[in-house]
């Protein structure tokens, strides 16, 4: 385009020109309107038909060419040349604008023309002296010199800056920020020093100060050589120096061997430690480098002495700076105090101190090299044993409270600061916060973030410990760092690698109290990726040989659909068929691919029969979470799939469904769903079919299904994280009298299992109290939750009377309750409390409460809250709907009113919000007339859920978050994911586009959930209304087109339109017109 | 649309970006309708985009001194909104391009020229490849500037008499709007809708002028 409006200056401007062969040596002016050569067409035409270019290289040449003569035409009566002397200012330079820039290349164009620069439109290595542009593609930047060609490629801001200061300007910082990203990450010296003279901060990357201490350390020795060798020496220091050089020597060696050139700088800075906190120390070193010339020390020497010059420019540089209080100069003890903070100083040394401490069983290693290498070979069994975030989680053993929050270890704490993370607990993790993040960057992700500094001596103590038990359990201990390590239990025989791993991460729990993730599997490679599954403290078993085949069906053959419910008919008949194949293979698979044959636009009949002809081959999958061989899920999943290619049913002439990432049933079961036996006792009521269910009269089995906790064996419970079920067989013992059998055989497909459950009496309340609470709701569950009825009773008879109005309203509540009604039906209410067992003396008391809705929806929801005071305990449930509606209508009006006012008290958190929406909607009618106080809750309802939008991350992000309804909790998480922050079409459409699946999940769309959806969106067209109309359509187009998949979109967007179109009928005098103008 | 080179006070910077911007959006619709040949029109570089441009000395006349015009209201704040409509043969609006305007006037800071440009930019695209919004026109169709002020200033100079009362039809019905573009930039805040007649609208006129 930039020729066209050079063009259109044309028009005015009268050009000499060179004459050319066929070239009217009329004056040629080109003007817009009248195309070329309208003085004369005749001799225009011929032009282009006889081209006067041999090739289109001669041609450019000439358009260049032409091009400078114009600039120089436009320049000669614009330029301000004259004023400056003669010369313009720009004088020798010559631009070449790549891309868009602001200000745009025309405007560039004239700074050129008026003060004596050029302009050039078409990239000349040789006339180019400097490229201006903003962004660089990335193609560009990687290759960056051959699309540059050395030029200086600069910001546009570097010309007008320069016209601005009346004097061609440095170019250096005005390169484009991406360059200067990228040299940042390479690292080069003179990138550091450009940074370091801007920055005054003590916290610059470490290994550029690693450099930086070597570098100045060298200065130092150079000056002070200068003084006489007379100089007092501490002779006391000397052998010691000398052993430090050796071992510095010595591992300078090793790394040499080990070969990246990144190990030598600590190595290089090896000298400098046991070297120079003041003066006299630096005296010593020089001695000794003196002293002892035959030792091999010149190998760091050089390294550091590798560029003379550059040193000597160094040298001058960092002398220079004086006024930097962390440095070298500013603080004597520069060196001890740099080593003391220095993590990868620690790292570095630990290996040397592992070395020495575990010498003799190293020799073992080092002797054998094929576990030196640990080839992959086919019988191996690697285990692969890693800290959990190590660096935070030594700290967090002395600060248990922390446990569950975002928590770092970095040098310093200023939120300013360019300290790097080098490690993040996981809470932290979920805030986006990563090692190697500067400190400014963390915090402004997670602003409460907490930073502790670095206990060395406290990694050594653990990693010592780590490092004792991994030798305990296998000789063949290959160390990869202080917090990881590889194991070969190939020799160990007999035990079970798995058990190997979880009994060793036991181990260093109980020793250490910081948990290890293990990954085992047939090679290193697979075992580190084990880990990596298995985080946090997890372990992880990929079967050696694994099987990447898949299974499925497909049918090309006498296809032929009529309508939609043909081919849903026909993908349910598939689907049975494809699960039925997976449960005879016994796996189970994540990837659902849908393969269709579409007849070719034009094909012919087939030639064979009902054949499938001339087809194109189409195919959508997807991938879910947890790998599946149920019939229903592949069905929905299936029709979702097929709904996706959007074609005429008519044209389908095949259809194949394959599902592929398998995982065998059982380690599916093993590895994904560890935490929960539900799908493993499922399996077993399957396979044995039928649950022994001695002792347990009059329970109602709601769904044939038991929820376990995870437990290894006995009652060992200590474990909240997820513990890896060992598959072992387990037997839970409560109260000596009864048992939970739990027994499996590993390995095999038809597994015994016994399930009993002691009879109630005999359970002994305080060491059910004493489990954990997610153990107790789940054996509540599996005692249709009486359990909790029991621990209440047995609580009453502890409490002091009258400890709170909840309680003795919930005591009335539940005489009444067994008054009414035979005892073994559904209980009132399910909660349980739990006392929270963490060692520690907080007051904070976790209230665990086990949420069972009334039969009507199968969704059951956690919700959690805290309260203070140490005594008071509550035991109302959270919301309405875990209170069987039928017994509350049993009860006086007065009892009612009480339950009901009592109710929101306990939800004063904001996170049970929810509940109360939940509440207010799900009481029937009859109860709502006669409920005095519905109102007021109601009000403090609305409160609370004003101003949805207001905060940043606005409120509703939060309350969603803990919302049992899926849609919701999606939205709030995808909240942070979305890079508009705060446009909720953005976030509706990365919810829509990235969890298609999750929109048929029908169970859960509860009145809450739908008040909530519609009061956000009411609340948002409020705030938008007036100022982008645009993105309210964008919303409720999105809206509209998906809530054809979901019942809970489709109320809330009904109950909203009204209220958007008054709201646009009264800022806009119309009606919003929603047909999805986006499909 | 050249740039004025010369320094013009903070106060007038912003009406005159607007005014500038609105007579190249006009000039876009207009190419976009289709109601003149494309030969009409010329391709121009605009905030580095490419925008179409009237050729026809009286055309691009009409859209730019009807725009000019506006800027005394505009530097007043009393332009609500600037409509761009299209008639049909019985000079009923078939459709219409609103342009809804508010100018925080009272802005002290800088404007950040190239922030606000980058925002009006995104409406030169986004118009663009609107078409498919739009209606099809019918055959003989008509089309003016209809700007919607809050009040007349008193004082006629030459300036503000370009614009003249109107009585342009209204619609019976409420319009269905399908918003095109929102930005929101201080100190401007600019929408563009389309409006079309809704379904119940009386295809005859009633008529209750003539």
């Amino acid at each position: 385009m930039s020729f066209e409006s050079s063009r259109s200056e044309d028009k005015t401007k009268k050009k000499k020109r060179k004459t050319l062969a066929s070239y009217s040596s009329k004056p040629h002016t080109k003007t817009l309107g009248m195309a070329w050569g309208s003085n004369s067409p005749s001799s225009s035409k011929s032009s282009t038909r006889k081209s006067p270019f041999a090739n289109f290289g001669s041609y450019m040449e000439e358009k260049n060419r032409k091009l400078r003569d114009q600039f120089d035409a436009d320049a000669s009566s614009s330029s301000l040349g004259d004023l400056n002397g003669g010369k313009g200012l720009f004088h020798g330079v010559s631009i070449f604008i790549d891309g868009f820039t602001v200000p745009s290349s025309q405007e560039l164009r004239g700074y050129m023309l008026k003060h004596g620069g050029r302009f050039e439109n078409y990239f000349s290595r040789h006339r180019v002296t400097h490229i201006i542009c903003s962004n660089l593609p990335d193609s560009k930047l990687r290759n960056l010199r051959a699309f540059s060609g050395g030029l200086p490629v600069v910001k546009p801001t570097w010309v007008l800056d320069s016209v601005a200061a009346n004097r061609i300007l440095n170019w250096v910082p005005y390169q484009p920020e991406q360059l200067l990203n990228e040299t940042r990450k390479q690292q080069k010296l003179s990138a550091f020093f450009a940074l370091k003279a801007n920055s005054s901060s003590k916290d610059a990357e470490i290994t550029l100060k690693d450099a930086e201490t070597t570098l100045n350390f060298q200065v130092k020795l150079e000056t002070e050589s200068s003084l006489s060798k007379g100089n007092a020496v501490n002779d006391a220091l000397l052998p010691e120096v000398g052993d430090s050089i050796e071992s510095k020597s010595r591992s300078a060696e090793e790394s040499a061997c080990a070969g990246p050139p990144g190990h030598q700088t600590p190595c290089e800075v090896r000298i400098a430690e046991s070297g120079s906190s003041d003066l006299e120390d630096e005296h010593s070193v020089r001695e000794a480098f003196h002293s002892s010339p035959d030792r091999p020390s010149a190998t760091v020497d050089s390294s550091c002495l590798n560029d003379k010059n550059m040193k000597e420019r160094l040298d001058s540089r960092v002398l220079g700076r004086s006024n930097q209080q962390h440095s070298t100069l500013g603080d004597p003890n520069f060196v001890e105090n740099y080593f003391k903070n220095s993590r990868l100083h620690f790292i570095g040394t630990w290996r040397s101190r592992y070395r020495k401490r575990f010498a003799h069983l190293n020799e073992v290693k080092h002797g054998n090299p094929k576990v030196n290498a640990l080839p992959p070979s086919q019988g191996n069994t690697i285990i692969h044993v890693d800290m959990d975030c190590f660096f935070v989680s030594v700290i967090l053993r002395s600060h248990l409270e922390l446990l569950d929050k975002p928590v770092a270890v970095c040098h310093s704490d200023n939120p300013k600061g360019t300290a790097e993370i080098s490690s993040a607990n996981y809470p932290a993790r979920d805030y986006g916060v990563r090692a190697g993040m500067f400190v400014r960057d963390a915090k402004a992700r997670c602003p409460h973030l907490i930073i502790f500094p670095y206990n060395f001596e406290a990694y050594e103590e653990v990693a010592d410990q780590f490092y004792n038990i991994l030798h305990k359990h296998c000789k063949k201990v290959q160390a990869v760092s202080c917090d990881e390590a590889l194991l070969d239990v190939t020799d160990l025989g007999g035990d079970d690698p798995e058990f190997v791993a979880s009994k060793i991460r036991q181990e260093i729990f109980d020793a250490t109290g910081c948990t290890a993730s293990a990954g085992i599997s047939g090679n290193p490679l697979m075992a580190r990726l084990a880990t990596r599954t298995a985080k946090p403290n997890g372990q992880c078993f990929i079967p050696f040989e694994k099987e990447s085949k898949s299974i499925g069906a497909e049918v090309n053959w006498g296809v032929r659909l009529n309508d939609l419910k043909d081919s849903q008919d026909f993908l349910i008949k598939l689907c049975k068929e494809v699960s039925l194949r997976l449960q005879g293979c016994g796996m189970q698979g994540r990837t659902i691919t849908l393969k269709v044959k579409k007849k070719r636009k034009g094909a012919m009949a087939p030639r064979k029969y009902m054949g499938c002809g001339d087809c194109e081959n189409l195919s959508h999958s997807m991938t879910i979470p947890t790998a599946t061989d149920d019939v229903d899920v592949l069905q929905r999943i299936s029709k979702q799939l097929f709904g996706s290619f959007c074609i005429d049913v008519k044209e389908v002439r095949g259809i194949g469904l394959q599902i592929s990432r398998l995982e065998s049933a059982t380690s599916a079961r093993q590895g994904h769903e560890k935490k929960i036996l539900r799908s493993w006792l499922a399996s077993a009521s399957e396979n044995t079919g039928q649950l022994s269910r001695i002792n347990c009269p009059a329970k109602e089995w709601s769904d044939g299904e038991v929820l376990l906790h995870e437990g290894q064996c006995g009652c060992n419970f200590t474990d909240h994280g997820k513990q890896h079920f060992c598959g072992n067989s387990g037997q839970l013992c409560i109260d000596g009298t009864a048992s939970l059998h739990v027994n499996q055989s590993s390995g095999e497909a038809g597994l015994n299992k016994v399930l009993t459950l002691p009879p109630i009496r005999d359970l002994d309340v305080k060491v059910i109290e004493s489990l954990p609470p997610e153990i107790i709701s789940e054996m509540n569950e599996m005692y249709n939750g009486k359990l909790t009825d029991l621990m209440d009773k047995s609580k009453e008879k502890n409490d002091r009377k009258g400890s709170s109005l909840c309680t003795t309203s919930l005591q009335e509540f539940e005489e009444s309750d067994s008054g009414a009604r035979n005892e073994g039906k559904q209980p009132l209410h399910s909660s349980l409390v739990h006392q929270d067992n963490i060692p520690t003396k907080s007051e904070v008391k976790e209230i665990m409460v086990r949420g069972i809705q009334p039969a009507s929806t199968s969704c059951s929801s956690y919700l959690h809250f805290t309260t203070k005071g140490a005594e008071q305990v509550d035991l109302m449930p959270t919301s309405l709907s875990q209170v069987d509606i039928s017994v509350l209508q049993e009860l006086p009006e007065e009892l009612k009113a009480d339950i009901i006012e009592v109710l929101p008290a306990h939800r004063t958190l904001d996170c049970c919000d929810d509940a109360t929406v939940g509440f207010v909607k799900g009481i029937p009618h009859d109860i709502r007339r006669t409920n005095s106080s519905e109102n007021s809750v109601a009000e403090l309802d609305f409160d609370c859920k004003r101003n949805l939008w207001t905060g940043s991350p606005p409120k509703w992000v939060e309350k969603f978050k803990f919302s049992h309804c899926q849609i919701l909790k999606i939205l709030s998480e995808l909240y942070y994911k979305s890079r508009s922050k705060g446009k909720l079409s953005s976030i509706l459409q990365c919810a829509f586009s990235s969890f298609p699946l999750s929109l048929d999940l029908g169970g859960d769309n509860s009145d809450e959930a739908l008040s909530s959806l519609s009061e956000l969106l009411k609340q948002y067209i409020e705030i938008k209304i007036e100022s982008d109309i645009e993105e309210i359509h964008i919303c409720f187009c999105l809206l509209k087109r998906f809530s054809t998949k979901s019942m809970l979109l489709l109320q809330a967007y009904n109950i909203v339109i009204p209220h958007l179109q008054a709201y646009v009928g009264e800022s806009y005098g119309g009606n919003l017109l929603l047909s999805c103008a986006h499909e | 649309m050249e740039r004025r080179g010369d320094h013009q006070s903070l106060h007038n910077q912003t009406p005159r970006i607007l005014i500038e911007f609105l007579e190249v959006a006009i000039n876009s619709i207009v190419f976009l309708k289709g109601l003149y040949p494309p030969g009409a029109f010329e391709r121009r570089r605009y905030m580095n985009i490419v925008v179409q441009r009237a050729r026809h000395p009286q055309l691009s006349d009409y859209i730019h001194s009807a725009v000019a015009g506006l800027q005394p209201f505009i530097q007043k704040g009393l332009v609500e909104r600037v409509a761009v409509i299209f008639y049909n043969k019985e000079h009923i609006p078939a459709e219409r391009f609103v342009f809804k305007l508010s100018v925080n006037l009272s802005y002290g800071s800088k404007v950040e020229e190239t922030g606000l440009e980058f925002a009006l930019r995104s409406f030169l695209i986004k118009l663009s490849v609107a078409e498919p919004l739009t209606k099809a026109l019918p055959h003989d169709c008509s089309w003016e500037i209809t700007a919607y002020v809050r009040s007349l200033p008193e004082e006629g100079n030459k300036e503000t008499q370009l614009w003249i009362p109107t009585d342009t039809k209204q619609w019976q019905q409420p319009p269905l709007i399908t918003p095109i573009k929102s930005m929101s930039s201080e100190p401007l805040c600019v929408q563009l809708y389309l409006e079309h007649p809704s379904q119940s609208e009386p295809t005859v006129p009633v008529g209750n002028d003539e």
